[in-house]
């Protein structure tokens, strides 16, 4: 399969700030690469990098050639925190954007896509954040391009817009656009990429397709169980061969299968330990990512992985649906 | 065709983006009518006083139309690259089609248009607040080049400006700083008499000088015979100067 971009030692310093630091990266044609990584790991300045749009060490090529000197038409950008020019609706910014390239999606077909149809004559600034993020993507893929550089597309969007962008994407990706993606969203990266890149400190220190990385980097998966008697739970499932530690309210099983559920359900109903909630999970980009920043979850982070059910499940009749639903 | 047709979107963006913020329509219009009701129409000084507006009404055309001319452009170009850059919009038309100098042409001619129609509006108000008497010649009609000269000179500028300023404030306060000397020491409403004799060679190297001059001579009864070529042939060759320097100093991104 041809590469549509290929970096090579790419590096970007802004004065003692390093950063990008000897990326080596591929995108194949008709793939969807999400760039993850925390705030100020360079996501931006990779893209800005990979289009040309700030001078790098190292070499780039987009489709055989320089970012510089590509067909912009075949390029499509949404910047991070980008603002097209202010008092003009949706239909004219389509319309705009859409003149600056020799050949152009009709703009009603973009508005459509993006579901801006009926708000379609609203101004920019009238409209909600999430509406306004649409119509920048809507902006990046008004010139139909081969390869699509989104950096955070859904960033204030709702999860229903979110949902039909991704469809979009999908859409895009089956139709063999080539997509850059960065996102904070997991959920995000996982449903639509091909291939993730995680970046830290400017460099890329993992690469591979979400399950790669998952196997790789994700863990085991994990019974967490919301019980005041945590060491007496942590010794009948330590004899019942149960990998369990205790936290002050709460016991984590390390490594039960979705079949193993009830077997441990049944351990504590055998040693009489009552419980609040039961919350099975397996690994996912998310713990990709903590392990491999170091990060840890704050209360209340997006896209968090555990299924949790209701704190009303202590006794077996709760543990009978906490295991229906687990299967 | 198709740099027509980018120019086209540009400009056309660039226009309804402009006439739709009102504030900015009306101050783009309103200063330089205050100017000329102010000094114009309210100062009055008579021609045998001496001292500041102390010439002809017609003798200060110029500098009334100077403020649109030199003011709005510097301001006007010079904000919209501190906005574009603030939004990042400079990063994404660095990905299309649209060239640097296609952008700074588009909004220079958007300036043309908008200082066209407050020249049209200033030099009629002058007529008829302060009597001013414009000899109408066949000269009159090199008016346009002037203006349109100048309007392409100062965008240019402006454009420089915008870069080298890092916020639109930064912009606002160095056209200011720039443009309040140059309209008072270019042979616009300061005689050459009233300035120290030192003071000469630097009016001979202000741009606006060569428009005042220039545009004094078409409109201006007592010059109307002085030669007007060699002002419009600096104006014109500024104009290419600057123009290229601004579309080179437009930003991508760093």
């Amino acid at each position: 399969m041809n590469e549509a971009v290929v970096a090579a030692g790419v590096s970007k310093r802004y004065g003692e700030t390093v950063a990008v630091d000897d990326v080596d990266l591929s995108v194949a044609d008709g793939e969807v690469f999400g760039l993850i990584g925390p705030n100020g790991a360079g996501k931006t300045t990779l893209v800005r990098a990979l289009t040309g749009t700030t001078p790098v060490d190292g070499e780039i090529t987009v489709h055989g050639e320089a970012p510089t000197a590509v067909d912009a038409d075949r390029i499509g950008l949404l910047p991070q925190s980008f603002s097209p020019p202010a008092r003009l609706t949706a239909r004219e910014l389509i319309d705009y954007y859409g003149g600056l390239y020799a050949t152009a999606r009709e703009t009603d077909e973009v508005l459509a896509a993006v579901g801006m149809a009926a708000a379609a004559d609203s101004w920019y600034e009238t409209l909600s954040g999430g509406q306004q993020r649409r119509v920048c993507v809507g902006i990046a893929l008004v010139n139909d391009p081969d390869l699509l550089f989104l950096d955070e597309p859904t960033t204030g969007i709702d999860p229903a817009g979110r949902q039909s962008l991704w469809s979009l994407l999908e859409e895009l990706a089956d139709g063999g656009t080539t997509i850059v993606l960065t996102s904070h969203s997991m959920t995000e990266i996982q449903r639509l990429a091909d291939r993730v890149g995680l970046l830290q400190d400017g460099r890329l220190v993992a690469v591979g397709t979400p399950a790669e990385l998952i196997d790789s980097h994700g863990g085991e998966s994990q019974l967490v169980i919301d019980t005041d008697q945590a060491a007496a739970a942590v010794d009948a499932l330590t004899d019942a061969d149960f990998a369990a530690t205790a936290g002050s309210t709460e016991v984590v099983v390390d490594g039960v299968s979705p079949v193993e559920i009830g077997d441990a359900v049944a351990v504590l109903s055998r040693a009489g330990i009552e419980y609040g909630s039961l919350a099975w999970s397996e690994p996912s980009l998310d713990d990709v990512y903590l392990q491999l920043t170091g990060e840890t979850f704050a209360a209340g982070d997006a896209d968090s992985k555990a299924v949790t059910t209701p704190p009303d499940a202590s006794s077996p009749t709760g543990t009978e649906s906490q295991q229906e639903g687990a299967q | 065709m198709s740099r027509t047709q980018r120019i086209r979107a540009e400009a056309v963006a660039a226009w309804h983006s402009f006439l739709r913020r009102r504030t900015a329509v009306f101050f783009t219009f309103f200063f330089p009518v205050l100017l000329v009701v102010i000094f114009g129409a309210l100062v009055r000084t008579q021609p045998t006083d001496g001292g500041l507006f102390a010439e002809p009404a017609a003798y200060y055309i110029p500098g009334y139309l100077a403020t649109v001319v030199l003011f709005t452009p510097l301001s006007r170009v010079g904000s919209e690259i501190a906005r574009h850059r603030d939004d990042n919009r400079f990063e994404k038309l660095a990905t299309t089609p649209l060239g640097r100098g296609e952008w700074l042409l588009a909004h220079t001619l958007v300036n043309v248009a908008i200082i066209g129609l407050a020249s049209l509006l200033i030099l009629g108000l002058v007529i008829v607040l302060t009597g001013a008497v414009v000899p109408i010649t066949p000269r009159l009609a090199l008016l346009g080049p002037f203006i349109v000269g100048a309007v392409v000179l100062f965008c240019g500028f402006g454009a420089i400006l915008g870069r080298l300023s890092s916020t639109q404030d930064g912009v606002i306060a160095a056209s200011n700083t720039i443009a309040f000397p140059l309209l008072f020491l270019s042979d616009t409403f300061v005689t050459l008499e009233l300035l120290p004799g030192w003071f000469a060679p630097l009016v001979e190297l202000s741009p606006l000088t060569y428009f005042a001059r220039g545009v004094r001579a078409l409109t201006y009864g007592p010059a109307i015979e002085k030669p007007y070529g060699p002002e419009l042939a600096v104006v014109a060759v500024l104009a290419i100067v600057f123009f290229v320097a601004g579309a080179y100093a437009i930003p991508r991104t760093d």
